[in-house]
């Protein structure tokens, strides 16, 4: 689960990381208070989940209060219905630096990222000056060490002052990602202000989604989700996703569905949406549909091969949430795996046309979402 | 010769009791499966299918000797129970809950290099050598799934798997042995460390690797091939050829960053050691046949 930043902000303020002042803001109404309390020159941050707001026009440098409350009126009225603001003070800064946290599978330890030059993509950074990426492998059954952490701070080049600042943000910022199951704990930029002070200039968590039950004090805003096929998915924890194509897909296993996926692009198609109700979600075919008939599609496509996701199971699911949903789009439905015989039997029994070869499924799918198209 | 599991295996089930445990447990046993023990705790005295159970894994092996351990507990449990079974002295233990914490795992990948024991999972369907015997839940009635030959199998996931199985099949081929290392981002156990077994097995005429985007498992298979390390023919197939960049798409295990995991890149590195990528599927079979591997 992916953390707004100013959520993530505020876990750094809980563990001592210093950020910038700053103050949120919900409406326009609310902005004069907030430039009163934060002062100018300000920024005003756009709180959406997806990256390159800069580039986005979604952060906005202002140095006074016309210009502010301008930009937060156009902010707010953006199409992609932006529900919060972050107003932050403009920090003097001297120099930008990178620091994470992240897992590298094949040693299985904690991967320290840093470089003395941040504000940058990282993976742009990685793939032309990789000389300036510093990690450090950390095993994770003894945690991160002082001594790492320091050797870490004076490989970076900084002087002494900055060097032990910066050893202790890395310890705080290790016990952070440690503490909160993150996949990924990121502080980008790091800014070392004109007075040798580490302040957080922006920050990105991803916490681990298998991990949540240890972290019940934590959670996105599902309000703040805009399209409604996304948020039903998110409430029921299908991974979905949606595209501008064509063809829906309603799959059960995740490496089956991306390989449908595939075969869709290779056939000439187009995917309306990425929908998986396999394992853990294989009883929810109602929801699943229902999800699916919110994406604007030609045609939707139900591929699996379930072992414990049976294959009866799934075929009497579709078929109630056929009866009562009641899909104005054609249904393509190609189920095996445990049971498939009494699937077979259930799914003709409401007038289905059971296929048993994924690549048929996926040509027939096509060509009816072109049929439908012309 | 199967690898990693036969007939002579002793399999103790941990979590025997719940009604995944007792269901496959019982597949288990109907494919020839040695199952020996059971363990849940507060339930011993019971039995599964004549199987008894103990309240805990030392509780069961002063009564029984065995070498495998089968786990079928929740994601929340299965790091406690991994534990438990290596520090046990079991050096062969399977682990299939699908939403192991990203932690959880890593710790249990450390703990298994450190006693030198091969951990496979989680997120997986486990380890099935057709005709012989299984650790997971394979639906292993379906014949033109899971019929016995020479071709190993790896894989990441578990629907593609049958999938994919399927058109090994209908291509007149059978399995040797078939394992999952599963689709969390840090499986227990890599596809590289099983290719030196599949290396040895005198059944194992080839190896088809299913993949997909994400990670670096492919490349490092890609490696062992040009290190030597495995010289037998391998097929693979990947998913998530056309997955657009940076976007989480099916398993958590599969997501392309930092320039790393892109298929195409898993592609290269496999092509470059000798290895044939199947576009599809349907086709797995037919570069099988184009490497002469013998049906049988």
């Amino acid at each position: 689960m992916k953390l707004y930043e100013y959520q993530v902000k505020e876990l750094f303020k809980n563990a001592q990381i210093a950020i910038p002042k700053s103050q949120l803001i919900n409406n326009v109404e609310q902005a004069p208070a907030a430039f009163s309390s934060i002062g100018f020159p300000c920024v005003i941050k756009s709180q959406v989940l997806s990256g390159g707001r800069g580039k986005a026009g979604l952060i906005q440098f202002v140095k006074d209060e016309k210009k502010g409350l301008e930009e937060v009126a156009r902010l707010f009225s953006l199409p992609q219905k932006i529900s919060t603001l972050l107003i932050e003070e403009a920090v003097d800064i001297a120099h930008e630096v990178y620091a994470s946290f992240t897992i590298d599978p094949v040693s299985g330890t904690a991967l320290s990222i840093v470089s003395a030059t941040g504000g940058v993509d990282i993976e742009t950074l990685a793939i032309e000056q990789p000389e300036k990426i510093l990690q450090t492998k950390i095993d994770m059954s003894l945690g991160l060490q002082p001594y790492q952490a320091s050797h870490i701070a004076y490989e970076c080049g900084f002087d002494v002052d900055i060097a032990k600042k910066f050893t202790q943000l890395l310890l705080k910022l290790y016990r952070l990602f440690v503490q909160y199951d993150c996949e990924l704990l990121e502080i980008n930029p790091l800014f070392i202000t004109k007075s040798n002070e580490l302040v957080a200039g922006d920050g990105k968590c991803s916490i681990d989604d298998n991990s949540m039950f240890r972290h019940e004090d934590i959670s996105v805003p599902l309000a703040d989700i805009e399209n409604e096929a996304e948020r039903l998915a998110m409430e029921e924890g299908i991974p979905f996703i949606q595209f501008d194509g064509d063809i829906s897909l309603m799959c059960a296993g995740a490496g089956l569905t991306t390989t449908v996926y595939d075969l869709i692009n290779y056939e000439g198609g187009t995917v309306a949406n990425y929908l998986e109700f396999g394992g853990p979600h294989y009883k929810k075919a109602m929801k699943a549909m229902e999800i699916c008939l919110k994406v604007p599609s030609k045609v939707i496509l139900i591929v699996t091969f379930g072992t414990i996701a049976r294959a009866d199971v799934m075929a009497q699911g579709i078929v109630e949430a056929i009866t009562k949903l009641k899909p104005d789009r054609p249904i393509i439905t190609c189920i095996r795996g445990t049971n498939e015989i009494e699937a077979v039997e259930t799914l003709k029994k409401a007038g289905l046309i059971p296929l048993f070869d994924t690549e048929e499924a996926v040509r027939l799918a096509v060509a009816l979402a072109k049929e439908a198209k012309t | 010769m199967s690898i990693f599991i036969d007939r002579n295996t002793r399999v103790l089930v941990q979590g025997i009791t719940g009604s995944e445990g007792s269901f496959w447990t019982n597949h288990m046993i109907e494919l020839g499966t040695q199952v020996v023990c059971g363990v849940t705790p507060s339930k011993e005295g019971m039995e599964v299918n004549g199987i008894p159970v103990y309240h805990s894994v030392e509780r069961a092996l002063r009564n029984h000797e065995v070498d495998a351990s089968m786990i079928f507990v929740p994601p929340k449990l299965t790091k406690d129970a991994v534990f438990e079974a290596l520090s046990n002295g079991i050096k062969k233990v399977v682990t299939m809950a699908d939403g192991i914490p990203l932690f959880d795992m890593v710790a249990i990948r450390h703990e298994a290099l450190k006693h030198n024991a091969v951990v496979i999972g989680g997120n997986t369907s486990g380890v099935i050598s057709p005709e012989e015997a299984m650790m997971g839940s394979f639906p292993h009635w379906i014949e033109r799934v899971y019929k016995r030959g020479n071709i190993g199998v790896m894989t990441r996931s578990g629907s593609l798997t049958n999938e994919v199985t399927a058109m090994i099949v209908k291509q007149g081929y059978g399995v040797s042995t078939l394992i999952g290392v599963g689709g969390d981002p840090v499986p227990a156990t890599r596809f590289a460390e099983m290719l030196p077994y599949y290396q040895q097995d005198e059944q194992t005429e080839a190896v088809v690797i299913i993949g997909e985007l994400g990670g670096t498992m492919e490349e490092e298979v890609a490696e062992a091939i040009e290190m030597g390390i495995f010289t037998k023919p391998c097929v693979a197939f990947l998913g998530g050829r056309t997955a657009p960049k940076g976007q989480k798409m099916g398993h958590a295990g599969a997501i392309i960053t930092g320039g790393k995991g892109d298929v195409e890149d898993k592609i290269k590195a496999l092509t470059k050691a000798g290895a044939l990528v199947a576009d599809r599927p349907s086709r797995v079979g037919l570069l099988l046949e184009q490497l002469n591997v013998a049906k049988k």
